[in-house]
C-alpha cells in the first residue's frame, strides 16, 4: 500500500513535470496543447477505490492548474473523467483478469486498452476545452483545439504505453 | 441507521465527486478573469430580466393608485388653469383699443369692473347677473357697459351680486340719440335677434343716413352722453305714422359677454332729486 502510494506520487511528479516544463509550451498551429497529465487516470489499476481515484486526480489537476494559469479548469474536467474511470475499466477488462489488474496492452488486449484510454482522454479534453471557451460561439475554434490537443495527447500516451510493455 | 451508513458508504464517491467538482468550478469562476466576467455578465443579465419582470408586475399593480392620483392632479391643474386664464383675460383686456376709448370716455365717472356670472339671451325678458354687489359700491339704476357699448341697467342688488336689466329685455328703455344731432328716442327690444333693437320717436324731419352712429343721450342720469350703442340699419315708419322707427344693429354682443363695467355717476342722486322736485310741478 505504501509502495503503491509512493509509486503514484512519483508518477504524478513525473507527469506534472512533463506537463508544466514541456507540454505546456507546445501550441501546435496555435491550437493543440497536449494534456498528458490525464495519463494518471489511465494507470489506476482495477479495484482502486473510486474516492481515491477522485482525490488523486483532483490533487494532480489542481497542481497543474496552479502552474498553467488555468484555475479549476483541469480539475473540473479531469474529475469527470476520474468519476467514470473505474466503471469504464471494469467494463473493458477481460472477465478472467485478476482483481487488481494494471491496465496495459498486455493485460487488457490491444483493442480494449486503446478504447479505454481513448474514451478517458476524450472526456477530459472535450470538457476541458468546452469549459475553457465557455460558449459554442466559436464552434470551429473549439472543435479544432479540442481535437488537435486530443490527438497529440493520444499519440503521446499510446507511444508511452507501447514502450511500457 | 446502519442502512443509512451503508448507503452513504457505497455512494461516497458521489459526494466526493460533487464536492471536488464544485470546488474546481468555484476556483474556475473565482480566479479565471474570463470565466468570472462571463459568469458575472450572465448572472447579471438573468437577474436583470427577473427584476424587470418584478418591476413590470409592480407597476401594473400600482396603476390603479397612479390613475387616482392623476385624476386628482388633473382636477387641480384644470382649476388652476381656469383661474389663470381668467386672470390673463382680466389683465390683458385693457389693451383692447375700443375699450380703452370707452374707459377714457368714462374717466369722469367712477367705474366698477365686474364679470358676468349668469346670462341669457333666448327669453323675451333676459336678465344678467354680475359678481359685484352692494359691498362693492353697486346701487340700483347704475349703467352697465362693456368694451363695445352699453349692456343695461342695474335693477336689483344683493351684498355680492347684482342683476342687470339688459338691452335685451322688453322692459328696458334707454334714451339714445343720433351722433352729431340731438334727435333722441328710446331704445327698446322686441325679441328675436339679440343684435337688433329699435329706436322710436325720431321726428320725420331729422336728417340722417343708414349707418349713422347711435349713442346714449345722457338725458337720464344712468349713462353719460356719447356711449356707443350701435348703428342705424334700417329706417321704418312708426305704427302711428308720425315719426320714424329706426332698426339699430347693436354693437354689443350680449351672447358673448364676460367683462363689463358698472358706471357710478356721482351726480345721479342730485339729478334724481332735482327731477323729483320738478316733475310734480311740470306734470299736470
Amino acid at each position: 500500500m505504501l509502495i503503491e502510494n509512493f509509486k503514484r506520487i512519483m508518477q504524478m511528479a513525473l507527469l506534472f513535470a512533463v506537463q508544466i516544463l514541456f507540454m505546456n509550451h507546445i501550441h501546435l498551429a496555435g491550437y493543440g496543447t497536449p494534456l498528458v497529465y490525464a495519463a494518471l487516470l489511465v494507470y489506476f489499476p482495477a479495484g482502486s477505490g473510486r474516492v481515491g481515484v477522485l482525490l488523486w486526480s483532483f490533487v494532480l489537476a489542481t497542481l497543474v492548474d496552479m502552474f498553467s494559469g488555468t484555475p479549476g479548469l483541469s480539475a473540473a474536467s479531469l474529475l469527470v473523467a476520474a468519476f467514470f474511470q473505474p466503471k469504464l475499466l471494469q467494463r473493458l477488462m477481460p472477465k478472467d483478469a485478476i482483481e487488481d489488474m494494471h491496465p496495459t496492452y498486455a493485460t487488457m488486449g490491444r483493442w480494449n486498452h486503446i478504447r479505454y484510454f481513448t474514451m478517458l482522454l476524450f472526456i477530459h479534453h472535450f470538457l476541458f476545452f468546452l469549459l475553457q471557451s465557455f460558449s459554442f460561439y466559436n464552434l470551429v475554434d473549439l472543435s479544432l483545439s479540442a481535437s488537435i490537443s486530443f490527438g497529440l495527447s493520444w499519440m503521446v500516451i499510446a507511444i508511452t504505453e507501447l514502450m511500457r510493455k | 441507521m446502519n442502512t443509512w451508513l451503508d448507503w452513504f458508504r457505497t455512494h461516497l464517491h458521489w459526494f466526493v465527486f460533487l464536492i471536488l467538482e464544485g470546488a474546481s468550478l468555484v476556483m474556475l469562476f473565482r480566479f479565471s478573469i474570463f470565466h468570472k466576467s462571463v459568469w458575472t455578465t450572465q448572472t447579471n443579465a438573468l437577474a436583470g430580466t427577473v427584476l424587470q419582470w418584478e418591476a413590470d408586475w409592480h407597476s401594473y399593480l400600482d396603476l390603479r393608485d397612479i390613475n387616482k392620483a392623476l385624476v386628482r392632479e388633473n382636477l387641480v391643474l384644470q382649476t388652476s388653469n381656469e383661474r389663470l386664464r381668467n386672470r390673463i383675460e382680466t389683465l390683458t383686456h385693457d389693451t383692447n383699443y375700443v375699450e380703452q376709448l370707452m374707459l377714457n370716455h368714462l374717466e369722469a365717472f367712477k367705474v366698477i369692473p365686474a364679470h358676468v356670472v349668469d346670462n341669457s339671451i333666448r327669453r323675451r325678458d333676459n336678465i344678467l347677473t354680475l359678481d359685484k354687489g352692494r359691498l362693492d359700491g353697486v346701487r340700483n339704476e347704475m349703467g352697465v357697459v362693456s368694451g363695445t357699448g352699453i349692456v343695461g341697467i342695474i335693477y336689483e342688488v344683493s351684498d355680492h351680486f347684482s342683476l342687470v336689466l339688459p338691452v335685451l329685455n322688453s322692459r328696458s328703455n334707454i334714451s339714445c340719440r343720433l351722433r352729431g344731432t340731438n334727435y333722441f328716442g328710446s331704445l327698446h327690444w322686441k325679441g328675436g335677434n339679440p343684435l337688433d333693437a329699435y329706436i322710436d320717436d325720431i321726428p320725420r324731419h331729422a336728417r340722417f343716413r343708414v349707418g349713422d352712429v347711435v349713442e346714449t343721450s345722457g338725458y337720464s342720469s344712468v349713462f353719460p352722453a356719447g356711449i356707443f350703442v350701435g348703428r342705424v340699419m334700417q329706417v321704418l315708419n312708426s305704427p302711428d305714422g308720425l315719426s320714424y322707427e329706426l332698426k339699430v344693429r347693436l354693437s354689443t354682443d350680449l351672447a358673448n359677454l364676460y367683462d363689463v363695467n358698472i358706471i357710478d355717476n356721482p351726480f345721479k342722486e342730485e339729478l334724481d332729486s332735482l327731477h323729483a322736485k320738478a316733475l310734480p310741478e311740470v306734470k299736470e
